[in-house]
């Protein structure tokens, strides 16, 4: 019997067919970008999900032909140490295995479901041999800048023109002796010796439109490469507050990635902020903290991770510290305010409850830091002007609350600012 | 107010010569170079045209724009592992000792991003009560000396630690070792070179102190058999006698001694009692200048004093008297003896006598008064002794002429100085020639190390781990605030003194074990507040101190050894590494200590002192037409700190020199023998011939008010000869070769003195006499004495300041006011300085200089009145002569001043700290043209470095001189190379980084430590409370050892320094000008019988008197 399909029916059917399937791996893709979620979050700190690396925990590539099978995953990641209380044998196992490291406890914290999709994650391909395969655009539109390769132009072109003049000079002197020899044998009087200046100021008078055009090159690329100089050295966009200062920093570290994806709070780097004058700068066991486990980032792989085990003398193949490896990094400090000027990160952050985006822009979308705000005596003293005090609740601010209420008493649209408990004062900030 | 009283700041403002007369008209003391800048011959002959001028001016704005537009690049560089306790822009402060063999105090080390910047006083400590002293204050800067040695030396060339242990290990086979140390109050340390002895048993240990108190243990021992040096009470002390003792400022334990000695002299009109301070030296101490009664005695008479008062006592007291020399040529002394011994008997057994006299016969019968008094146990304690200040002098000469003789194989010099400190009649210097192998352990070369065949440089303190016993009773850590600054790789680095001797006992441990293990079998064990050595340890390491309540001090001995002979730690170090807290260990080696029988109780008799022969010994100086006394100054001390600039350029309490050294000698000897009186106003001095027992030296002469005549005083701690201490070359010459061995101590009088013109003259650089205050001295001392000040009401002592008004009748001077108040309505920072407790002993200068990165000029500038102290202390003599006495003795007014300005020989002295009094209406503020001075709200003066353009109007303007403007760019200037230590990039590190290093050309004074008042400020917000009172300190009152500052918020109606403002005493300066200062002064009270006020009918005259000055200040206004 011969069954027709009529076309319609077989294209819905197709649409149907592909569809479910276009879903269904929709699904899939969709758990497994959760689990890796979860996973980045608080799992990536101490395990690499796809490579043997030991980290703080090790890696957990082939992770599922080791372990029992059913549910034991599950009860292992909500929480383990009921589970090793339990004596469960693996458990129990691989605990003295590691050296008795306790793993966190994330009941309350992952669900069945969380534990579901980190499985299916980690079931899934290797992310970061995806973005080796694609190249950078997977790594959200980050500009890759190709290291410099072989001789820098400039030297190049001061070589040739070394080597011309050598050449010049060479062939001037062979020019005029063998004029000479050859006068001598006609019996001419020689040459008299005509100056390597005299004849080049002969030549530019007879050439003088040539010299002029080269005179004009000349003088822009001189201007050219003193504006690049100045931009080098922080003369930017706002000649006057350095506003837009972003110089090149020796790791290519991205804020966006950090706190903008990964969504890492300032204060987990930046720790003395609500605690001392500098915000700070995280020293690198910081970065270890995280990057003993992530060894390869998704934009330049283990090239700039790596500067951070230069600095340590970490070995990630064995992960163990040479202890003699003493390199700091050098940062570059974007933010500079005069010697003179005394702030304080955490008088703003712990007592004006300032944001950071306040002064420091959109971090989160800065691939490279940049100052945002103009950090003029003028810009401080605006917002000091504006700025309301926090006053209630800080019993410190009790009595100069009381008087300035007094003070102040009838008047309308009163704000008790910054200025008003002497924000403006030369001696607030210069000392 | 009017005083009946005159002062006077110099000797030049004494005898108004017409010179100081022209000067004192003038603000500043040098003219200022106008003329020679303006029409120089040199100007006119030079070929500058306008036009080359206007050329120059275009280039240089051109270069300044384009400099402008360079921003540099600026780098920021994390830890790679950052320490735990460590938050950059957080202070740290740690508890540890300052003990450099000389001084001793208990000290809290402010550290910023873990180098020490600051030392603050440790409220702890039972010993030094969190007082400091000036050299104490200073030691920091010593961390950052540049002259410090980076590794060990052999034969003067920089070897390695293994090559110089193993040249040691080499030498210290067979042979006589000796080890000479000054005196060791480490229990620890001690246990080391047990363990050493142990190891090579011919070794000897000598204590020896550059400067000796020897005469106190003997004469201890001769009182009361114990060889120890005494504790005092000045607190319980009624009476004081002190002969020739500076306990105020260097004597013993100054910082101890100055807190009980106020103690007794802060009156109040509900307590209106003091003590009473009789004292006879020959120079001018600070303890003398805060005496009651002072009497000038000759060197050589000290002695006779002594007998003499003995004497008295003994008649009164039933007791026999002695034979012996009672001559005093000075007749006020002989008077004062009597009068002094009459108030001893009347206050027995709460008063003290005190001598600084080293010598054995002068201590015996000082110990016999204090018996015959019955003192002992309450003032004066042998029970619970110093253990300060145990040098051996006789067996110091002992090792010297062992030494002399070759008997001496190995002399290993540790925190002494020999070479540079011995008296030079003991002919160290040859005899250590003659030593094969000499060690020495000093961090810098100096003059010891230079000559050593093996230098060992010593970690400084702040690098190091020990402890102190300083008491009995009393137990101090030191810990390291800073690894070790010169270390591997970059150097091959200092080691610690103790781990030096560990190795080469053999000892595998290292100190901190090693004491550890001491602290776990000797002292853990005597007090019972602990009951486990971690949290003991841990404890004693916050605090710094510790006191054991059980008397028994530590037994000196090698430690403990087990079966295979490693040291019995009590396996301390693992247990503080692992801080295995909840397993209590009981130390292995305290069961034998136990049974230890205490050694002081061994040896307990009461010997029958023979008063006579100590007599005989006291008066054995033969004086001759001049004694000289060499002395300690605030500023130096021993020498150990000499190369410190801080304290090179601290002015000196008394005569406010600095950068030098000099002879003291009677204004009427040096009148008599036609040297320079010093009269002018640059003071340039004579130099003179001073030959001592053979030695002649060319040193400069300044004529000292109050210097007993017939007596030369010459300080110590200058004069070194090491060429790497760049500091110190060359200033000054070396006292110590003056020293006089007698009676088997070391003692600082000699009797064989002459003194000759020589040729040339010497320029000083003093910074008080030039400036001159416009002859308002009257408005700034109030003195009264105590009769007066409990008889009479305030108004006679104290009077409200009134000034005439338009139309007749006076107002007081707070209703007058040109300008508006201004409500401080949240804070309103107050200060206010007790006169009665301020002693001058300078800790307050030093610790605002290392606070507030207050700049080192050098002498030429200071010279040149370029002083850069934002806190001084002014310094005022006072003379005998009153209007009182005027009226008396029918002088006329004319004669009268002149005889005021003319002290008695013996002149009163008050010292003032001096800072900016933060006015509210402050005449600075008003003729600042770019506002660069501004009041703020919680009424401090502030300076705005970076708006000054540098006019100086504001100096020329404030009334009290304490402005001070910044000449030269000190940081960079090749000029100011070899002292200022923000010159090198070790010294750099000292400075504090809340506060700005200012730059040349602007003007610059005390904020009132804004810094911390900000600080202090954020650490309440962030705490979400009031401030309490008390919490934040400024760097003077911090380091004041006597609490003469008080600081806080006047608007707090319960703070201390609201209590004090409200005592009849408080007082502010040059009130009639209208300026409002912020800082307040409270009046001295001297505990005199002259009267210091005028009498009833003379009061019209001073009123008189003050309408002129009014007339003079109105016209100031107008």
């Amino acid at each position: 019997m011969k069954t027709n399909i009529s076309p319609t029916t077989l294209k819905a059917l197709l649409t149907l067919v592909f569809t479910v399937f276009i879903f269904s791996s929709n699904l899939k893709a969709q758990t497994a970008d959760e689990g890796a979620k979860i996973f980045k979050l608080n799992c990536a700190v101490c395990h690499a999900s796809h490579t043997d690396q030991m980290g703080t925990g090790p890696g957990l590539k082939g992770l599922f032909e080791r372990i029992p099978k059913g549910d034991w995953i599950t009860k292992w990641i909500i929480n383990n140490e009921k589970l090793i209380k339990s004596g469960d044998l693996y458990a129990n196992q691989i605990y003295t295995k590691y050296n008795k490291t306790a793993m966190t406890v994330f009941e309350g914290q992952i669900d069945e479901k969380g534990v579901a999709s980190i499985v299916a994650y980690l079931k899934g391909p290797d992310p970061a041999s995806k973005v080796v395969a694609q190249g950078p655009v997977a790594g959200g539109g980050v500009e890759v800048v190709e290291p410099k390769g072989g001789i820098e132009p400039l030297y190049l072109i001061l070589g040739i023109i070394v080597i011309l003049a050598i050449l010049i000079g060479a062939f001037r002197s062979v020019r005029t002796s063998m004029q000479n020899s050859a006068n001598r044998s006609e019996g001419k009087a020689e040459i008299s010796e005509v100056t390597f200046f005299q004849e080049i100021k002969g030549w530019m008078r007879g050439h003088r439109r040539l010299v002029g055009v080269f005179t004009i090159i000349i003088a822009f690329g001189g201007m050219k490469s003193c504006w690049d100089a100045c931009y080098n050295i922080g003369v930017y966009y706002d000649w006057k507050t350095q506003k837009g200062y972003k110089p090149e920093q020796p790791v290519k570290f991205s804020h966006k990635l950090h706190a903008g994806e990964n969504e890492i709070a300032c204060q987990y780097c930046h720790s003395y902020v609500e605690k001392s004058r500098h915000a700070g700068i995280p020293s690198v066991n910081i970065c270890m903290n995280c990057h003993k486990g992530i060894q390869k980032g998704p934009q330049y792989g283990e090239k700039e991770i790596g500067k951070i085990y230069a600095a340590n003398g970490f070995d990630p193949k064995t992960g163990q510290y040479d202890p003699s490896v003493d390199n700091p990094l050098k940062w570059i400090k974007v933010h500079n305010l005069p010697d003179h000027v005394y702030f304080n990160h955490s008088q703003h952050v712990v007592i004006g409850k300032i944001e950071c985006t306040e002064c420091h822009g959109n971090v989160k979308e800065m691939t490279v830091a940049e100052q945002k705000a103009p950090l003029t005596m003028k810009w401080c003293i605006e917002c000091h002007r504006k700025t309301e005090v926090i006053m209630e609740g800080n019993a410190y601010y009790d009595r100069i609350h009381k008087a300035l209420k007094e003070k102040y008493a009838g008047q309308y649209d009163v704000k008790l600012t910054v200025e008003k408990i002497g924000g403006l004062e030369c001696g607030k900030c210069h000392y | 107010m009017s005083m009946s009283k005159k002062y006077w700041k110099g000797l030049p403002e004494l005898h108004n010569s017409p010179e100081f007369q022209e000067k004192a008209k003038n603000e500043f003391a040098q003219p200022l170079p106008m003329d020679e800048f303006l029409s120089s011959d040199e100007a006119e002959q030079s070929g500058t045209s306008r036009r080359d001028f206007l050329k120059v001016m275009g280039f240089s704005t051109a270069a300044v724009a384009l400099a402008a537009c360079e921003t540099p690049v600026t780098k920021a560089i994390p830890y790679v592992f950052k320490p735990e306790e460590v938050t950059p822009g957080v202070a740290n402060f740690y508890a540890t000792t300052f003990y450099d063999g000389h001084d001793y105090s208990s000290v809290l080390v402010k550290t910023r991003e873990s180098r020490p910047i600051k030392i603050e006083g440790n409220d702890l400590s039972k010993v030094t009560h969190g007082g400091t002293t000036a050299r104490v204050q200073a030691s920091v800067l010593g961390l950052y000396d540049g002259a410090r040695l980076r590794g060990p030396m052999l034969k003067g060339i920089d070897a390695s630690w293994k090559n110089v242990d193993d040249a040691v290990a080499a030498s210290l086979v067979g042979g006589n070792i000796r080890i000479l140390t000054s005196t060791i109050i480490s229990p620890s340390t001690k246990a080391v070179i047990a363990e050493f002895k142990s190891k090579y048993p011919s070794t000897e240990h000598i204590t020896y102190d550059a400067i000796s108190y020897n005469a106190l243990t003997l004469a201890n021992k001769n009182v009361w058999g114990k060889s120890v040096v005494s504790s005092y009470d000045f607190s319980k002390a009624k009476t004081i006698v002190g002969l020739a003792c500076d306990f105020l400022g260097n004597w013993l334990n100054p910082t101890e001694f100055a807190k009980q000695y106020v103690l007794t002299r802060k009156v109040s009109k509900e307590k209106p009692e003091m003590s009473k301070h009789y004292h006879f030296e020959s120079n001018l101490s600070l303890t003398g200048a805060n005496a009651d009664e002072r009497y000038m005695v000759k060197g050589s008479e000290l002695g006779n004093v002594a007998v003499a008062l003995f004497n008295e006592v003994a008649g009164a007291t039933g007791n026999a008297k002695v034979g012996g020399n009672e001559k005093i040529s000075n007749a006020e002394a002989v008077k004062a003896i009597k009068k002094a011994a009459d108030a001893l008997i009347k206050n027995k057994g709460q008063s003290i006598v005190v001598s600084g006299v080293n010598d054995e016969g002068v201590q015996t019968l000082v110990n016999g008064i204090n018996k015959m008094l019955n003192n002992y146990g309450k003032t004066v304690d042998v029970e619970n002794h110093f253990n300060l200040k145990q040098g051996d002098d006789k067996k110091f000469a002992e090792l010297i002429s062992e030494m002399a003789a070759g008997k001496v194989n190995v002399l290993m010099t540790y925190a002494c100085n020999p070479i540079y400190t011995a008296p030079a009649s003991l002919k160290f210097v040859e005899a250590y020639k003659k030593v094969a192998t000499k060690v020495s352990f000093a961090n810098v070369l100096d003059e010891t190390a230079q000559m050593a065949d093996v230098v060992c440089p010593d970690h400084h303190w702040l690098e190091s781990w020990n402890d102190a016993n300083p008491k009995r009773g009393h137990y101090s850590l030191q810990q390291p605030t800073i690894n070790p600054i010169f270390s591997s790789p970059r150097h091959e680095g200092t080691r610690q003194f103790q781990d030096s001797m560990l190795k080469w006992s053999g000892q595998k441990t290292d100190y901190l074990s090693f004491l550890q293990g001491v602290w776990n079998n000797g002292i853990f064990p005597n007090q019972g507040k602990f009951s486990d050595f971690p949290s003991f340890w841990a404890n004693a390491l916050h605090d710094g101190v510790v006191k054991t309540y059980i008397h028994k001090d530590v037994v000196v001995m090698p430690m403990a050894k087990d079966s295979l002979g490693k040291p019995v730690l009590a396996g301390v170090a693992t247990m503080i590494n692992e801080l295995v807290g909840d397993s209590i260990i009981k130390p292995v080696a305290q069961e034998k200590a136990k049974d230890k029988k205490e050694p002081f109780e061994a040896v307990e008799f009461h010997p029958t002192p023979d008063f006579n022969k100590a007599a005989t010994m006291a008066t054995a100086i033969k004086g001759g037409a001049f004694d000289l006394i060499v002395y300690e100054k605030i500023g130096l001390g021993n020498g150990n700190n000499s190369n410190n600039p801080w304290l090179m350029e601290l002015p000196d309490p008394i005569s406010k020199v600095t950068w030098d050294n000099y002879i003291t000698m009677s204004p009427i000897d040096v009148k008599a023998m036609g040297l320079s009186e010093m009269l002018r106003q640059d003071i340039i001095g004579s130099l003179v011939d001073l030959t001592v027992n053979g030695i002649k030296i060319t040193v400069p002469l300044f004529p000292q008010p109050g210097q007993a005549p017939g007596t030369i005083g010459l300080a110590l701690g200058y004069g070194r000869n090491a060429e790497t201490m760049k500091v110190a070359h060359n200033v000054g010459v070396n006292a110590f070769q003056f020293l006089n061995f007698i009676n088997d101590t070391i003692q600082t009088v000699s009797g064989n003195v002459t003194v000759t013109k020589s040729e040339g003259t010497h320029k000083f650089a003093a910074t008080q006499i030039q400036h001159t205050i416009m002859g308002r001295e009257e408005y700034l001392l109030r003195e009264v004495s105590l009769s007066e000040y409990t008889a009479l009401d305030k108004s006679a002592w104290n009077p409200e300041t009134e000034l005439p008004v338009h139309g007749g009748g006076k107002k007081n001077v707070k209703e007058i006011d040109l300008w508006d108040d201004h409500p401080r309505l949240n804070h309103k920072w107050g200060m206010t300085i007790d006169m009665n407790s301020c002693i001058g002993c300078a800790a307050c200068v030093v610790a605002c200089t290392s606070e507030n990165n207050v700049t080192v000029v050098g002498k030429e500038e200071v010279a040149k009145s370029r002083d850069m102290f934002w806190l001084r202390i002014d310094r005022y003599y006072s003379s005998d002569m009153s209007k009182e006495k005027a009226s008396e003795e029918n002088v006329g007014t004319k004669e009268m001043y002149i005889e005021m300005e003319n002290p008695s020989a013996n002149p009163k002295v008050t010292f003032q700290p001096m800072m900016c009094q933060h006015c509210n209406h402050a005449p600075c503020e008003t003729v600042c043209p770019v506002l660069a001075t501004t009041h703020s709200g919680e009424g401090l003066n502030q300076m705005t470095y970076n708006r000054c353009i540098g006019t100086r109007y504001c100096a020329n303007n404030c009334p009290f001189k304490v402005r001070r403007f910044n000449w030269f760019n000190y940081t960079e200037n090749k000029d100011f190379a070899d002292f200022n230590p923000s010159q090198l990039e070790l010294g750099k590190m000292v400075l504090n980084p809340d506060v700005t290093v200012r730059c040349r050309g602007v003007m610059e004074k005390c904020s009132m430590c804004t810094q911390r008042l900000q600080a202090g400020k954020l650490v309440a917000k962030k705490a979400g409370m009031p401030i309490v009172d008390g919490a934040i300190k400024t760097a003077c009152q911090q380091a004041c050892p006597t609490n003469a500052i008080m600081f806080g918020d006047v608007n707090d109606t319960e703070s201390e320094v609201v209590k004090w403002r409200k005592d009849e005493r408080n007082y502010l300066l040059l009130e009639d000008v209208g300026v409002k200062p912020t800082v307040s002064y409270m009046v001295k009270v001297r505990n005199q019988e002259e009267k210091i006020l005028p009498k009833d009918e003379l009061i019209g005259a001073n009123k008189h008197e003050g309408k002129k000055e009014e007339t003079h200040t109105e016209k100031k206004h107008s």
